[in-house]
């Protein structure tokens, strides 16, 4: 039980995907400009992380190890994660169009989120077993849901800021990004 | 060989998955389909000439209000018979497509004279600051091509004898960005019928004639206007300068031959245009 904490905080907070390992930075300067966006981005992106490291774990064990073909765990990893991206995008198109207009192209762009790629390459270099894969896939959504809202609330915000001319937009945004990277380190040392 | 039938096994899997989703999910809502038809029939080139971001956006607001179309139509479908039909379908309307289509044209000959070398940046809005140019015309053409930059479909050229952009009608689709970026402002949209062009946009300053800042300069003389035998030149009392109805111009080229500045010119090639 303790390693699986460890685990999550971990994934969520230490290494944080977007502001420790600087995966999946597409999102999180395209879709940061308005909270619930964010959230929303944030929900998808976790779950299709989720699926994505049970179904990768699943075929890893099973297949990949038995046959010996860890060599194509990358193309095969791709494929999962860009037909569950698929089934995502089909499910929010038909169930909330409106969502589904304000992701815009940044929802299919989750196939080619190398998060999601990240979370499940890792869960396969750390040997994890089913249940924490699914720990640290949920960990690392959260994380990525919590920068995310963080980093749009403070755009939000931003926007009404007196910047200086040629800091305002994304340079500024570039900049908190970095401020709040600096914050994650202090995380550092707490598990 | 075992793992191609596994790996393909698992490919096979995942298609079947997406299959059964797209089943057992909720049918998308008619406006999905016919947005998504619309969308198909625009050109995608997303040139925001309607002011929507992107064709797609225009596509949604099209479905919501098909009459913006009459309103405010996308310059370039309503010059392709295909896409027309497309939207029309889609949207279940009609379109009078022949009042709407225009295209581009530059209103200046470039024979103005250079009166000084301009060294600076190599741009029109900024040699445009310096007296309204380096030509003795203040409405010429200046010719470093910053329409060229922004045309989407490639179909300006500057003409480096006389340094004069040229817009090129089989390329022109009529989406109106150059207008904005000329800062002479003498590019207009015209009707995309009309076969004559009047390339001169001087209007006179201090009752300076236009002759004397340009040897091809439109001197407002009605000459045009008085050969046309087909009542097809219509004279603009504001601006003084010939306008051209297309549905009565019969190509009998009595105006060009009329001009005596040689400021008017055919829009599209003699052969194009079924003249001998």
């Amino acid at each position: 039980m303790a390693s699986l904490f460890s685990i999550f905080i971990g994934m969520a907070l230490i290494n944080n995907f977007i502001l420790s390992r600087f995966l999946g930075l597409c999102p999180f300067f395209g879709v940061s400009k308005k909270l619930g966006n964010a959230v929303s981005m944030g929900v998808a992106v976790t779950l299709v992380m989720f699926l994505a490291s049970v179904v990768t774990w699943v075929i890893h064990d099973y297949i990949l190890v038995p046959f010996e073909a860890e060599y194509m765990q990358i193309v095969i990893y791709i494929l999962v994660i860009a037909s569950l991206v698929q089934i995502v995008e089909m499910t929010i198109k038909r169930t909330n169009l409106s969502l589904y207009n304000s992701l815009g192209i940044y929802l299919p762009l989750i196939t080619t989120n190398c998060a999601v790629l990240g979370v499940t390459l890792i869960n396969t270099q750390e040997t994890y077993s089913l249940v924490e894969s699914m720990v640290s896939s949920i960990g690392g959504g959260v994380g990525f849901i919590i920068v995310l809202s963080i980093m749009s609330g403070i755009r939000e915000r931003l926007d009404l800021a007196d910047a200086p001319e040629a800091m305002k937009g994304l340079p500024i945004a570039f900049i908190t990004a970095m401020l709040l990277s600096i914050t994650f380190f202090g995380f550092g040392g707490i598990v | 060989m075992n793992i191609i039938l596994a790996l393909t096994g698992i490919a096979c899997a995942l298609g079947i998955l997406i299959f059964i989703a797209s089943k057992v999910l909720p049918e998308e809502s008619d406006d999905v389909k016919k947005t998504e038809d619309v969308s198909a029939a625009l050109p995608g080139m997303n040139c925001g000439a309607c002011g929507y971001p992107g064709c797609f956006a225009y596509a949604q607001a099209l479905t919501a209000d098909p009459s913006i179309i009459s309103s405010n139509p996308c310059p370039v479908a309503i010059q392709n018979p295909d896409r027309i039909k497309a939207i029309e379908a889609a949207l279940n309307i009609t379109i009078d497509s022949a009042a709407m289509a225009q295209k581009a044209v530059v209103h200046c000959s470039g024979n103005s004279q250079t009166i000084f070398t301009n060294s600076g940046t190599s741009s029109c809005k900024a040699a445009a600051l310096r007296l309204s140019g380096y030509r003795t015309c203040p409405f010429a053409c200046l010719g470093f091509g910053d329409c060229v930059e922004v045309c989407p479909q490639n179909a300006i050229s500057i003409n480096p004898d006389k340094n004069v952009a040229f817009i090129d009608w089989d390329g022109c689709v009529g989406c109106g960005l150059c207008i904005s970026e000329c800062p002479q402002n003498i590019i207009e949209l015209i009707p995309a019928n009309t076969k004559i062009a009047h390339l001169c946009s001087y209007t006179p300053l201090k009752n300076i004639p236009g002759r004397i800042r340009c040897d091809s300069g439109c001197t407002h003389c009605k000459k045009c206007f008085r050969a046309c035998e087909y009542n097809a030149i219509i004279w603009n009392t504001e601006k003084l300068i010939p306008e051209f109805n297309p549905d009565k111009c019969t190509l009998c080229l009595k105006c060009i031959e009329a001009c005596p500045t040689n400021c008017l010119a055919l829009t599209v090639q003699k052969e194009d245009a079924g003249v001998s």
